[in-house]
């Protein structure tokens, strides 16, 4: 069966290679925001799933009321994330991190349970307000024709989409000040105040941000993958970001990407030569051998 | 702590035998009641071994549960062994199970083992749907007879056995090899602690009992299957249940099991607010993480420093 995949005619696979790389682009977007935040707050917030559900609710909305398209509704996303990172950050945060110069073992318990339980909170008020059903949204762009080779245009969009919001997140991080404060911060806590900034505004900005990128996450998702938004999703997209940001290491920008691709390539590949099921277990179990030879993930 | 009078083992006994007396002389719907009121304890008490004692955090717990409901469920319906076989072997492939899974994932501090053992999970739950023999959709079920106080005492053997080892190992030597760990793990290890060691061990015990449980679970549902058999409310659940009573203790497991049971018992049996309990749960493990993180025992130790000997 393998065999004779690898056998079967080349624009198929050629076909099916760009597939992967598109879904790995967006996966790659959509654990963006946690590797952020994983990354200069290190603290892993569990319940990165439901955010990405509600961003993708929110394109759902913003088209079925007025018609506005997945990849505007990202922008109105970014917005709310960036306010409901905020609010997160000082809600579940503030208090364990404030004054500490790293975080404790007590603390990450304590941030990884209180983050589950908001997990379970939202998911279940998001299935009592939107139901259980499954929704999508009306959006095909339709395909490119590259001779044999079929490009699906949401994936390419998002792909694009994806790539500059990487891109843009590793300029701010290198170039700006604020940056330099955040990447001060991941490093060393006193650090940050060394260089003049205050210790809580930089932790929750960068929490804002990844909230932000997260939310637009979801909806940018719904360009591609433009079924199967749900109230219960956020148990799919929650793992395979922790697997991502694992694969790319916390807290490097192109981390993202490298762990996406990799992640998308891997589930292509395996549903077509096997089933989806082996697939799946597959990516995730990854995350193991990662851990073990190379802990601070797969880009130098 | 050597040689004083262990009156919480002996409170927490007394209870299990009111327990015991009430389940004997009561109705079935009472002893049905208890059966499920003792498998969440005895998942709490597994939980507290590993995330409890040491401070790992393990969503993936439901992993060793799903192996012990399986176990049971393919030897009953396959095999048509009696369910105390099946109990037998889910224990057995518990611990073996978290044997091997800890060798490798205990080494991740932390996130990363949470991370670890989440994955683990939904790694187990789509490899269940791959293999026909634990049935179409994972999904197995047998015909035995209705024996709500057989299943009772199994399920109450084991939550003993897991008081007492609880009690001993946190009175014992491994006990304080273990805080030392959850204090600083690299503290503990230079002052003669060999801490993968004592995590294994402890870890071990975890599976082995959550293996039972999950076993006993099957059992009191006549089946098992793949999307609640590896439902990650149950691994919240847990953590639920000794985060509120108190984790690490010995009451705290017990403490928490109940007052999660009967939240949910009781919010479930209004129509009006089905899923309401789960509102509840999260809500209070938020409030209960970010504000009292030693749950009602240390509320109780630090109100009242006297009452100690009775609830630790």
């Amino acid at each position: 069966m393998v065999a004779s995949y690898f056998l079967s005619d080349p624009s198929v696979l050629l076909s099916d290679l760009v597939f992967g790389l598109l879904l790995g682009c967006v996966l790659a977007v959509v654990a963006h925001g946690l590797n952020m935040i994983w990354g200069v707050v290190k603290v892993v917030n569990i319940a990165h799933g439901e955010f990405i559900m509600l961003g993708a609710y929110g394109a759902y909305f913003l088209n079925l009321y007025w018609g506005i398209g997945p990849l505007a509704s990202a922008v109105f996303d970014a917005a709310i994330g960036f306010l409901v990172g905020y609010a997160f950050y000082y809600v579940f945060l503030h208090r364990e991190l404030r004054g500490k110069e790293t975080v404790s073992l007590q603390s990450e318990m304590v941030t990884l349970v209180a983050t589950f339980g908001l997990s379970l909170v939202i998911s279940t008020l998001a299935l009592i307000i939107f139901s259980g059903n499954v929704v999508g949204i009306d959006y095909d762009p339709g395909t490119l024709l590259l001779g044999p080779v079929s490009v699906p245009l949401g994936g390419l969009y998002v792909a694009v989409v994806s790539i500059l919001i990487i891109s843009g997140t590793y300029l701010f991080l290198e170039r700006t000040f604020i940056g330099a404060a955040i990447r001060a911060y991941s490093q060393d806590v006193t650090a940050t105040e060394l260089i003049g900034a205050n210790p809580a505004k930089v932790a929750s900005l960068a929490t804002a941000l990844g909230f932000a990128i997260t939310m637009a996450g979801g909806a940018l998702l719904t360009v591609f993958i433009s079924v199967g938004i749900n109230p219960l999703m956020g148990t799919l997209y929650a793992p395979i970001s922790f697997v991502i940001v694992v694969m790319g290491g916390p807290g490097k920008m192109w981390g993202s990407l490298a762990g996406g691709l990799t992640l998308g390539i891997v589930f292509d590949v395996l549903q077509a030569v096997a089933t989806p099921q082996i697939a799946f277990a597959t990516g995730f179990l990854l995350l193991i051998p990662v851990l073990i030879l190379r802990p601070e993930g797969i880009l130098k | 702590m050597k040689g004083r009078t262990p009156f919480t083992l002996y409170g927490l006994l007394a209870v299990m035998a009111a327990l015991a007396a009430v389940a004997s002389f009561s109705g079935v719907a009472t002893t049905v009641l208890l059966v499920n009121l003792l498998v969440f304890a005895a998942l709490a008490y597994s939980i507290n071994f590993i995330t409890g004692m040491t401070g790992y955090v393990s969503f993936g717990h439901v992993v060793f549960m799903a192996i012990g409901s399986y176990s049971l469920a393919v030897l009953v319906s396959t095999y048509s062994t009696s369910p105390f076989e099946g109990i037998a072997l889910g224990a057995l492939l518990g611990g073996l199970f978290a044997l091997g899974i800890g060798a490798v994932t205990l080494r991740f501090r932390g996130v990363y083992f949470a991370i670890a053992s989440l994955v683990l999970a939904l790694a187990g739950y789509n490899l269940v749907l791959q293999f026909p023999q634990f049935g179409p959709g994972g999904e197995l079920i047998f015909y035995i007879p209705f024996q709500p106080l057989t299943v009772f005492f199994a399920i109450w053997g084991i939550v003993v056995a897991e008081i007492v080892l609880t009690f001993f190992v946190n009175r014992g030597k491994v006990g304080l090899g273990i805080r030392a760990i959850k204090d600083e793990e690299d503290a503990a290890a230079a002052a003669g602690v060999n801490p993968m060691k004592l995590k294994l061990y402890v870890y071990m015990l975890s599976g082995l009992f959550a293996g039972a449980a999950g076993a006993v679970f099957a059992w009191s549902t006549f089946g098992v299957n793949a999307s609640s058999a590896f439902d990650l409310t149950f691994s919240l659940q847990m953590l639920a249940m000794i985060l509120i009573g108190g984790m690490g203790t010995s009451t705290g497991p017990l403490l928490g099991a109940s007052i999660v049971y009967l939240l949910y018992y009781e919010l479930l049996t209004y129509p009006r607010l089905q899923g309401g309990q789960f509102l509840v749960v999260g809500a209070a493990v938020i409030v209960i993480a970010l504000f009292v993180p030693d749950g009602i025992v240390g509320i109780i130790r630090r109100k009242y420093p006297s009452l100690k000997p009775v609830i630790e």
